[in-house]
């Protein structure tokens, strides 16, 4: 699904310096998996999620993403795929403030070119169990009811990509577990799920640890994933 | 039915900023406030001096009066001298004129009837006055020729005069004091009401112009007169000839000015254009001043607003925005914004305007034309204010809106 060969990215600081975030890193993600991208900060865990994303265009290498080179791609066409096929989800959450759950959850469909939108954004807050608080505002809802708004948001359009950057990190250890959860029944629902953590008990629920150092591919394990202990965080 | 959705959730997201909705709005609220209420105040000044200008002049008529100077006597006014005979010779020998009336005035006629008194203007008119001044009975009749004639002492009276000293009771037939040669009513003038100059033209009296003059004032000129002109084509050559005939008449030597006036509806028409230019040019002007000023002050804040919603912004473009979304997201924000503040704006500006004209008994009128201009300039205010904020947000890479 998604195929990565050779992709550098530098970013040039105000002061003129230049940073190299992305080092010729190539990965391939096949359809269904659920990847955690791990690495200390400054690793460029986040700069791997921007290109995945297609907030951000590598500046060497190529990616593939179901065998198409996003680099052909308009920023429209850009636009098209992140509305319809990638969910976001981030670590602050991102929620518009004085706006409901609902509102929030049905954005992506404001972009969409889809003329029956009725009733997706409801069905997306159902899914993550917050059908009760479909009209409370982000400053009612509690830290990991936030971040299920933001997954409901991230679905609402069904696509079959999920990046999720660190999607736990302003949580408390008891509503990271049930996101995680969340995650979890998403990845074995079929979608695929890259996860950006620093934190290797969180990788450790992935089907495979990517870890990057220094912008390279340091590591690359795929093994089977320990379920169990998301059903503990519930 | 995509951009009816980007339209709805930009009002959504005007009305999550309350505050600083209401101060974009202030900005155009004023302005087009301004704008509407001058725009209105100058149209229903306008009309009623079209109106009046229509009633003294007609389309093709001169007005001749003695004394240099201004309209309606200038500075040596007392000195000149006007007769019926000077008009007599003007229309014989200009065939262009279809028919003139003579008028001399006493600005502070004292009247009575038994114990009842009044002040009125006196004005002595011939029996052609009704035709050539547009303004008849509505009782009674018209003196005729051969009043004026034979200097009957027959008199028309405005309503105020009416209403002064008989009250209820029916003037026609009655007697009264003008001075002290007695009158009689014969006629209830048509209601004028009040002119530009702020004058009641209902408190007037109308008597025959030889009884004025021999009877009541003792003089043996004229103030002024109206003639008809055939045709609005020959107002200017007649015009020309009237001031010849006059001089000759008047024996007045090249190079000394004329002891007399002739205004034509040309020239007043004239008059008119330059005051409706004050009134449509440079009033509007100033008002969209201020609504430059409250643009200006809609796209600061509006700027504000797109580096306070950075990271929403990038959201937006994470879920699926193009550059071109968020740009018509943040023009629709402000331009909505002001055409709202804009709409109170005409709301307010108009009852203003008509309040104020409905104290000064012009009987207001909401211009169309200033709530138009309203709206479509609030709207481009709006667009030009949201410009430069909406490029910016536009322009803002997801990737570092999101960091």
């Amino acid at each position: 699904m998604i195929q990565l060969q050779g992709v550098g990215r530098t970013y040039q600081r105000p002061t003129g310096e230049a940073v190299r975030a992305l080092d010729n890193v190539s990965l391939r993600i096949e359809r269904g998996e659920f990847v955690a991208i791990v690495g200390s900060s400054g690793s460029g865990k986040s700069s791997l999620m921007n290109i995945l994303g297609l907030l951000d265009r590598p500046d060497q290498g190529s990616y593939l993403l179901d065998g198409q080179n996003v680099a052909d791609l308009s920023v429209n066409q850009q636009a098209r795929v992140r509305n319809q096929r990638v969910g976001f989800v981030f670590q602050a959450f991102h929620l518009l403030p004085r706006t409901s759950a609902l509102e929030n959850v049905e954005l992506p469909l404001l972009y969409s070119d889809r003329s029956e939108i009725d009733g997706l954004g409801r069905r997306a807050l159902e899914a993550v169990g917050l059908s009760d608080r479909i009209d409370h505002r982000p400053s009612e809802l509690s830290g990991g009811q936030q971040q299920r708004v933001a997954i409901a948001r991230a679905l609402v359009n069904d696509p079959d990509l999920l990046l999720a950057d660190e999607p736990t990190g302003n949580l408390d250890a008891g509503s990271a577990g049930e996101i995680m959860g969340i995650l979890e029944t998403l990845n074995r629902a079929g979608r695929t799920i890259v996860l950006v953590t620093h934190d290797a008990a969180l990788a450790a629920h992935c089907g495979r640890i990517a870890r990057l150092e220094a912008g390279r591919v340091a590591a690359d394990d795929h093994r089977a994933p320990a379920k169990d202990a998301a059903q503990e965080g519930r | 039915m995509k951009a009816q959705r980007l339209v709805k959730s930009s009002l959504r997201a005007m009305a999550r900023y309350k505050l600083r909705s209401g101060f974009m709005m202030l900005g155009s609220l004023v302005g087009v406030a301004a704008l509407t209420f001058v725009i209105s105040i100058g149209a229903t000044a306008e009309r009623k001096l079209l109106g009046t200008v229509r009633q003294l002049f007609g389309a093709s008529s001169i007005v001749v009066s003695a004394g240099g100077g201004f309209f309606m006597g200038g500075s040596r006014a007392e000195a000149a001298r006007l007769t019926i005979d000077d008009l007599e010779t003007i229309a014989q020998e200009l065939p262009g004129i279809e028919v003139w009336d003579p008028l001399q005035v006493l600005p502070g006629a004292q009247l009575r009837r038994a114990e009842q008194t009044t002040t009125a203007r006196l004005m002595g008119q011939s029996e052609r006055s009704e035709r050539v001044w547009e303004r008849g009975t509505t009782s009674g009749e018209y003196f005729d020729a051969a009043a004026v004639a034979g200097s009957a002492r027959v008199a028309l009276i405005g309503e105020t005069v009416a209403r002064e000293l008989f009250g209820d009771q029916d003037p026609l037939g009655e007697e009264i004091l003008i001075g002290s040669v007695p009158f009689r009513v014969v006629g209830i003038l048509e209601r004028f009401g009040t002119d530009v100059h702020g004058m009641d033209r209902d408190a007037e009296v109308v008597v025959p112009i030889s009884t004025a003059m021999r009877r009541v004032m003792n003089v043996d000129s004229i103030r002024a007169a109206k003639l008809l002109v055939k045709d609005p084509s020959l107002v200017e050559e007649t015009t020309r000839q009237v001031k010849r005939i006059l001089r000759e008449r008047h024996a007045l030597a090249a190079g000394q000015p004329d002891d007399f006036t002739v205004v034509t509806s040309l020239a007043v028409q004239k008059m008119v254009g330059r005051i409706e230019r004050v009134f449509f040019l440079y009033l509007p002007l100033v008002a969209g001043v201020s609504l430059l000023a409250g643009g200006a002050v809609a796209g600061s804040l509006m700027l504000a607003s797109v580096n306070e919603r950075v990271a929403e912004i990038g959201l937006r473009r994470a879920v699926g925005a193009r550059p071109e979304d968020i740009r018509a997201q943040f023009l629709i924000e402000t331009a909505v914004t002001t055409l709202g503040g804009g709409v109170m704006g005409i709301v307010i500006g108009g009852a203003g305007a008509l309040l104020l004209a409905s104290r000064m008994g012009l009987g207001g009128v909401l211009s169309g034309q200033a709530i138009a201009l309203g709206i479509v300039l609030s709207t481009v205010t709006g667009l030009l204010a949201g410009l430069l904020p909406a490029r910016r947000a536009a322009l803002l890479q997801p990737a570092d809106a999101l960091r």
